[in-house]
């Protein structure tokens, strides 16, 4: 009998698990902010820096990473226990703030996807605009006022970091601390929700040691055939939007949760309790399990789509073993330094990081790019040789690291560049 | 009891210790300073030809540095000072970082934060800095004067 009331007791640690996890996102959040810029030009470069030369960065990075996907999991499970103990009946507090934080915790892992700036981030960033684009009624304006616009823009990011790192932290505080002011610290947090805390830490710890965070190739640098997979914790969302026509998507991703979450909340008024709240965890947990499950099972048995995933995961690989390439940033316009105009702005985008803010040539580690300076000079370095040597470098004998040009810069841009590079004296 | 009750206390909070500690720990590496490189490369700063005269002459150098994750290009003023062989001094006041500038009709160069003043030749002549403008490593190649552009600390920090 007792052995009994002691498994009881340990399945019961649900709330040390998710307060433990919400101190790790929250410590591990306010790091990556000290690093982090939420501006489409130099978010990726940060998050690449974060990943490749702050120490400890990488860890710190897949801690958070990796802590919120554990986060919804355990709140979730968290919900079910709380369920179980019939807290909607006798801890109504407890029970409200359970499915609040629930909420919030989604709400905090989709708006930090966009955060990177990564391919990937651009898709998740997408898919959040298409499911308020097909809310019903109010989706063209829902869509606005998250993108702060009519298109994903510099805005659009800004927004998505003031929810993410104000806004949803802000509101989970606020529901940790009501709980707590409402609740003996010592009944809530018991020397089992310690232990079994530390042992969660312990593993998401030694888990994020073992495995990097994700990051997708900048979205300049995606290819066409890229495939943009959500974090695990939405997995169940993405595959089933794979079978919705639609703007019914919205309404399932979107309209169909947020009833469910106000209908929990509402329960401790409500009658039929236990069946309510039965029925709508049920489904919700058959749903995610099959969900989760079936996108698991498609990606690796379509061979198309497992040759291209196990691609872009050794692209990413190889990604981390290149050095960081640093942004180029200019403070003060020099109207004297470069006679004859500045670079040209896709000059700075595309050939700077490597050629120089001005042609002046750079060393990355073993890799050294040639100065531009007086390339003029040299044979089949006119300027129409320089478009099509942007077009195909290995037909002007040029070995990678230069690549083509061809998809990313007009005809124009490219004239725009040569002409000025020929210009470039020592 | 007593005992057993802190012992436990204790135990209670010796996970979240560890969280703290090990994420503290990172945190230090993580947040640790990185000095910034400047890059050693020889900017021009005029062909020597043109610089002649008692008067020290105002040029801007357009200068990288490898700061955090970018390349920063920045403009600073420097002063080259013919009547000491060419000499190139920063315009940094040596006292907290201003821009000094150079005051014709009274020969001398004055801050305008706090009234440090400095001669033709560099030299301190009076308020609060404690020495002279600080001067550049230079050297002159094809008829063009070169400097490298060290950002020195603060004299009231050195």
């Amino acid at each position: 009998m007792r052995s009994d009331n002691d498994m009881r007791a340990w399945l019961q640690t649900t709330t040390g698990i998710v307060a433990v996890l919400l101190l790790v996102q929250f410590l591990t959040g306010v790091l990556l902010a000290f690093y982090y810029v939420p501006s489409v030009d130099h978010a990726y470069t940060t998050v690449s820096y974060i990943e490749k030369v702050v120490s400890s960065g990488s860890w710190l990075r897949a801690l958070h990473h990796y802590g919120s996907q554990w986060l919804s999991v355990f709140i979730f499970l968290h919900v079910i226990r709380l369920f179980w103990t019939e807290a909607y009946a006798t801890n109504r507090i407890q029970w409200i703030a359970g499915i609040l934080i629930l909420g919030l915790v989604m709400a905090a892992g989709g708006t930090g996807y966009s955060l990177p700036w990564d391919a990937r981030a651009f898709f998740s960033t997408r898919v959040a605009e298409g499911l308020m684009a097909g809310l019903p009624g109010a989706g063209s304006l829902a869509r606005l006022w998250l993108l702060g616009g009519s298109e994903i823009s510099p805005v659009t990011l800004s927004r998505f970091f003031a929810l993410h790192v104000l806004v949803v932290p802000a509101l989970i505080a606020a529901v940790v601390v009501w709980r707590m002011f409402r609740a003996q610290i010592a009944e809530l947090f018991t020397t089992r929700d310690a232990i079994v805390g530390g042992l969660v830490f312990l593993a998401l710890a030694l888990w994020a040691w073992k495995n990097p965070a994700p990051l997708g190739p900048s979205v300049a640098e995606a290819g066409a055939d890229y495939l943009p997979r959500p974090g695990s914790q939405f997995l169940w969302l993405y595959q089933s939007l794979k079978y919705i026509p639609g703007g019914l998507g919205s309404v399932v991703g979107v309209v169909l949760p947020g009833i469910v979450l106000v209908v929990l909340i509402a329960l401790p008024w409500l009658k039929q309790q236990r069946l309510i709240a039965g029925s709508l965890l049920g489904i919700g947990v058959v749903l995610i399990v099959m969900m989760t499950t079936v996108s698991y099972l498609s990606d690796h048995r379509d061979p198309q789509t497992a040759k291209q995933l196990a691609q872009q995961a050794a692209q990413e690989q190889a990604w981390r073993r290149q050095p960081f390439q640093p942004a180029t940033i200019t403070i003060a316009p020099a109207a004297t330094a470069s006679a004859g105009g500045g670079p040209p702005a896709m000059y700075t985008k595309f050939c700077a990081q490597c050629h120089g803010s001005n042609g002046q040539g750079a060393q990355q580690g073993p890799l050294k790019f040639p100065p531009l300076l007086d390339v003029s000079t040299k044979p089949r370095r006119s300027v129409d040789d320089i478009v099509g040597l942007l077009k195909d470098p290995p037909a002007y004998g040029l070995q990678p690291p230069m690549r083509s040009f061809s998809g990313k810069l007009s005809e124009d841009q490219m004239r725009e560049i040569a002409e000025w590079i020929v210009k470039l004296k020592k | 009891m007593n005992i057993d009750t802190s012992r436990r206390s204790f135990l209670k909070f010796l996970p979240l210790a560890a969280v703290f500690a090990s994420i503290g720990g990172a945190a230090f590496r993580f947040l640790r300073p990185k000095l910034s490189a400047a890059t050693d490369a020889w900017l021009d700063v005029a062909s020597v030809s043109e610089l002649s005269g008692p008067q020290p002459i105002s040029r801007k150098i357009v200068a990288e540095q490898i700061t955090g994750w970018a390349i920063t290009t920045e403009e600073h003023n420097v002063f080259v000072l013919p009547a000491k062989n060419n000499q190139v001094v920063s315009a940094i006041c040596p006292h907290e970082g201003c821009e000094v500038a150079w005051e014709q009709n009274k020969n001398r160069f004055s801050c305008p934060c706090h009234e440090s003043f400095f001669a033709a030749d560099g030299s301190r002549i009076s308020g609060p800095a404690r020495r002279g403008l600080d001067e550049l490593p230079a050297r002159v190649q094809d008829g063009k004067l070169q400097v490298q552009y060290i950002s020195k600390e603060q004299a009231t920090h050195a």
